[in-house]
C-alpha cells in the first residue's frame, strides 16, 4: 500500500511514530494525532478519548435510565491497578499487525490482565465494617484507554463479567483499522455476519451469525472498518459486500450499538442517520 | 445479644427451628423440582425463607403496589444524607436502589416490569402476584428505615459471586470483598491437581459463602469442611449448601474454629477464613446496619481485632499438609503486615511464601501463603 504513495517514506515514519505513541503513551495522545486516523488504528470519536467519560454519557454505563442518579458520583471511584498476578497489566506488542482483532480473540482472563479494574467506594475501611452493596465495576483497557462498566447486578462478580462483555463490544466499536479499498476482500468474520443472499458469501461460511452470538463482534468490527473507509456511505459499502443497500442497512439496524456507531459517523460527515 | 436480636425479627425460638432432621426434610435443593411444590404451611415456624423463594400466594392491584412504592421512595428520599452523616450509612440513592431490588424479589413475574418502574402496566386494576402482602411490605420498609435493619435480612438473601445465598439475623452477610478469596483458590488449584482433589476448610463459614464458592471450584474428589460456632449459621449454611446441591462435597460442622477438625492435623489441602477482625473499640461506631443487627461474634476480633487471625495462623501451621494453601481476610494494611510479621517470626518454620493481596477498592485486605 505504501508503494502507491509518492512520499511513502514520510507516511511510513508517521505511521510508525503514531503506533509507538498509541501503544506506549497514554490514550490522551490520540487527540493531536487524529488527522492521521485513516492511516492507522485510532479511536475515531472524541467521546472515547476522554479517559473517564462522565457516567451519564456513556451508552454502556447503565442499562436503566432511572438508575443514573442512583450511583455514587464518579469522584468517589477509585481506580487502582490491583497488583497481583490475576489482574496485572501486560505490555502489548506494538508491532503485531492486527492488534485490535487480537484483543477480541483474547480469553476473558487475558483481556482482564490488560485492564485496570476499579470499584466505587466511599471513605472508610470497607470489609466487615460496611453494608452498602457497592458492587459497580469499571474496567479500563490500558492499551487503548477504552472504558466499560457495569452496575446493574447485585453481585460484584457478575458486574465484572458484564463489564468485560461490554468492553469487548466497545473495542469492536471503537478500534478502527485501515482498509485498502482497491484490494479489498472482506475477512471471513465479516462474511459470516452477512445475510446468505450476499453474492460474495460462499456456502462455506456457514449460517449467518447474529448479534447475540459473541462472534458477531469480530464481524461487526470488520464491517465498521469498511464503512469508515467509505466514509459512511452504506451504498458504497454494500457494493463491496455483494449486498443491496437495503440489505446492508437492515444488518446495521439489527444491532443497536452498531447502528449508533454508524449514525455517529454519518452525522459527522453531514449525512442523514439510518432509521 | 444474638438471641435478643433474633427475637425481635423472628418470633420463633431458634432452638426449635434448626434440628437437622426437620431441616433436611424440609429444604429441598435448588436443582430439585420439590421447590416449586413446597408447602408454605411447613415454613412458618421454622426458618426465614428468602423472599424470592416464597410462593407467590398474594396479589395486589398494580395501583396499590405503586402507591406503596411511591411511599417507600418518599421515605427513602426524606433520609437524604442523614445516615451518611451519622454513621456513614446508606443515602437515599442507595435506599432507592434497594427498593428496586426488593420489588424484584417480591413480584412474581418481574419481567412484566423490565425497568422495575411498575410503569409499564397501563391497567391500574391489574393484579400483580406477589410473594408477600402489601401490609408486610409496609412493615419491612419501615424496619429498613427506622430500625436500619439490613436490606439483606429484609429480603433474606445476598447476591454474592454467581450465588444467591440465604441470610438472616444471626448470620454475617457476606461482603463483596470476600468474593476474591474464591478467586485466589481458583488460581491456586488451576495448576495444582493435588490441591484440587484435597480437603479444604472454611472456618467461621457464616452463610457458607466461601465454602460453596470453593466447593464449585474443586474437582469431584475435593471436599470442604465448613465450621461455625453459631447453630444459626450452621443451619443457614446447610440450607445454602443444599440449595446448590453440594451436600456430598461440603460438610458443615458446629464448633469453634479448628475444634471440629480434630483428626485433620497435617491433612488439609487448603484453609480459608473471613474471621471477625474489627477491633472491639470500633464496634460501637459501626454503621447501624452492621453494629445493631449483625452478630457481634462474627465481627469483634478482640482488642486489636487479631485474636482469631493469630489463632488461624497457628492452626494453619498445624493442620495444613505440605504444600497446602491458606487465605485469610483482614481489616486492612496494618493487620496484614502484623500477621505476616507474626508468621515470619513464629511460624516461619512451617509456613512460607506469604503475600498480601488488595481488594478491588485497593485496600490491602488478604494474607495468603503456603505450608512448606
Amino acid at each position: 500500500m505504501i508503494k502507491r504513495h509518492q512520499c511513502s517514506f514520510f507516511f511510513f515514519l508517521i505511521r510508525m511514530a503514531h503506533r509507538i505513541l498509541l501503544f506506549i503513551c497514554k490514550p490522551i495522545f490520540h487527540l493531536p494525532l487524529r488527522i492521521f486516523a485513516s492511516h492507522s488504528y485510532s479511536l475515531p470519536f472524541s467521546q472515547s478519548q476522554s479517559l473517564l467519560p462522565p457516567l451519564t454519557t456513556t451508552p454502556y454505563s447503565l442499562p436503566f435510565s432511572q438508575s443514573k442518579s442512583l450511583l455514587p458520583p464518579l469522584t468517589t471511584a477509585t481506580r487502582n491497578r490491583i497488583n497481583n498476578r490475576l489482574w496485572c497489566s501486560t505490555t502489548v506488542d506494538a508491532t503485531t499487525e492486527d492488534v485490535s482483532k487480537r484483543y477480541l480473540e483474547l480469553t476473558d482472563d487475558e483481556l482482564m490482565r490488560q485492564c485496570e479494574m476499579g470499584t466505587f467506594r466511599t471513605s472508610g475501611p470497607g470489609g466487615q465494617h460496611r453494608n452498602k452493596r457497592d458492587t459497580a465495576v469499571r474496567l479500563k483497557h490500558l492499551p487503548t484507554g477504552i472504558v466499560a462498566q457495569a452496575s446493574e447486578d447485585r453481585s460484584q462478580h457478575k458486574n465484572r463479567a458484564s463489564a468485560l462483555k461490554r468492553l469487548r463490544a466497545r473495542i469492536a466499536l471503537k478500534l478502527r483499522k485501515t482498509v485498502d479499498l482497491e484490494a479489498y476482500s472482506p475477512p471471513r468474520e465479516l462474511l459470516q455476519i452477512l445475510p446468505p443472499k450476499s453474492s460474495i458469501r460462499g456456502s462455506d461460511c456457514g449460517p449467518q451469525i447474529g448479534p447475540n452470538n459473541p462472534k458477531f463482534l469480530l464481524g461487526m468490527q470488520a464491517l465498521l472498518d469498511l464503512i469508515f473507509a467509505v466514509e459512511g456511505s452504506v451504498s458504497d459499502a454494500a457494493k463491496y459486500l455483494g449486498l443491496s443497500t437495503g440489505a446492508l442497512s437492515r444488518l446495521i439496524l439489527s444491532d443497536d450499538s452498531l447502528r449508533m456507531e454508524v449514525n455517529e459517523l454519518r452525522a459527522s460527515k453531514g449525512m442523514k442517520p439510518l432509521k | 445479644m444474638k438471641l435478643a436480636l433474633s427475637t425481635v425479627y423472628c418470633p420463633h425460638r431458634f432452638s426449635n427451628l434448626f434440628r437437622p432432621s426437620v431441616f433436611t426434610a424440609l429444604w429441598s435443593p435448588i436443582c430439585s423440582s420439590e421447590l416449586s411444590s413446597y408447602s408454605p404451611t411447613y415454613v412458618k415456624p421454622q426458618f426465614h425463607v428468602p423472599l424470592f423463594l416464597r410462593p407467590p400466594i398474594y396479589s395486589a392491584k398494580l395501583c396499590d403496589l405503586r402507591k406503596w412504592r411511591d411511599w417507600a421512595e418518599g421515605v427513602a428520599s426524606s433520609i437524604g444524607s442523614s445516615f451518611v452523616q451519622s454513621d456513614n450509612g446508606p443515602d437515599s440513592s442507595i435506599l432507592c436502589r434497594e427498593l428496586k431490588w426488593l420489588i424484584e424479589d417480591v413480584v412474581e413475574d418481574h419481567s412484566q416490569f423490565p425497568q422495575t418502574g411498575l410503569e409499564n402496566g397501563d391497567d391500574d386494576d391489574m393484579r400483580v402476584k406477589m410473594r408477600a402482602n402489601l401490609e408486610e411490605l409496609y412493615g419491612l420498609w419501615k424496619q429498613r428505615i427506622t430500625e436500619r435493619r439490613p436490606f439483606q435480612y429484609i429480603v433474606g438473601c445476598e447476591h454474592w459471586r454467581d450465588l444467591v445465598l440465604s441470610v438472616q439475623e444471626g448470620v454475617l452477610i457476606p461482603r463483596p470483598e470476600t468474593e476474591l478469596i474464591v478467586d485466589f483458590v481458583c488460581d491456586v488449584v488451576s495448576n495444582n491437581e493435588d490441591l484440587k482433589r484435597g480437603m479444604w476448610a472454611d472456618l467461621g463459614t457464616g452463610s457458607g459463602a466461601i465454602a460453596i464458592g470453593i466447593g464449585r471450584v474443586l474437582e469431584n474428589a475435593g471436599r470442604v469442611i465448613a465450621t461455625d460456632l453459631s447453630p444459626v449459621a450452621v443451619s443457614v449454611a446447610g440450607y445454602n449448601v443444599q440449595r446448590y446441591c453440594l451436600k456430598e462435597k461440603i460438610e458443615i460442622k458446629e464448633g469453634s474454629w479448628f475444634e471440629p477438625l480434630k483428626d485433620m492435623e497435617g491433612r488439609l489441602a487448603g484453609l480459608v477464613s473471613n474471621p471477625p477482625y474489627i477491633p472491639s473499640k470500633d464496634i460501637s461506631g459501626l454503621q447501624a446496619e452492621v453494629g445493631r443487627h449483625e452478630p457481634r461474634v462474627a465481627l469483634d476480633g478482640g482488642i486489636d481485632g487479631m485474636d482469631a487471625l493469630f489463632h488461624l495462623c497457628d492452626g494453619a501451621a498445624l493442620f495444613l499438609k505440605p504444600g497446602g494453601f491458606f487465605a485469610f481476610e483482614t481489616n486492612g494494611e496494618q493487620q496484614c503486615r502484623t500477621l505476616v510479621e507474626y508468621m515470619e517470626n513464629n511460624r516461619g518454620g512451617s509456613l512460607h511464601n506469604f503475600e498480601i493481596r488488595s481488594d478491588f477498592a485497593g485496600i490491602q485486605r488478604f494474607v495468603i501463603g503456603f505450608h512448606k
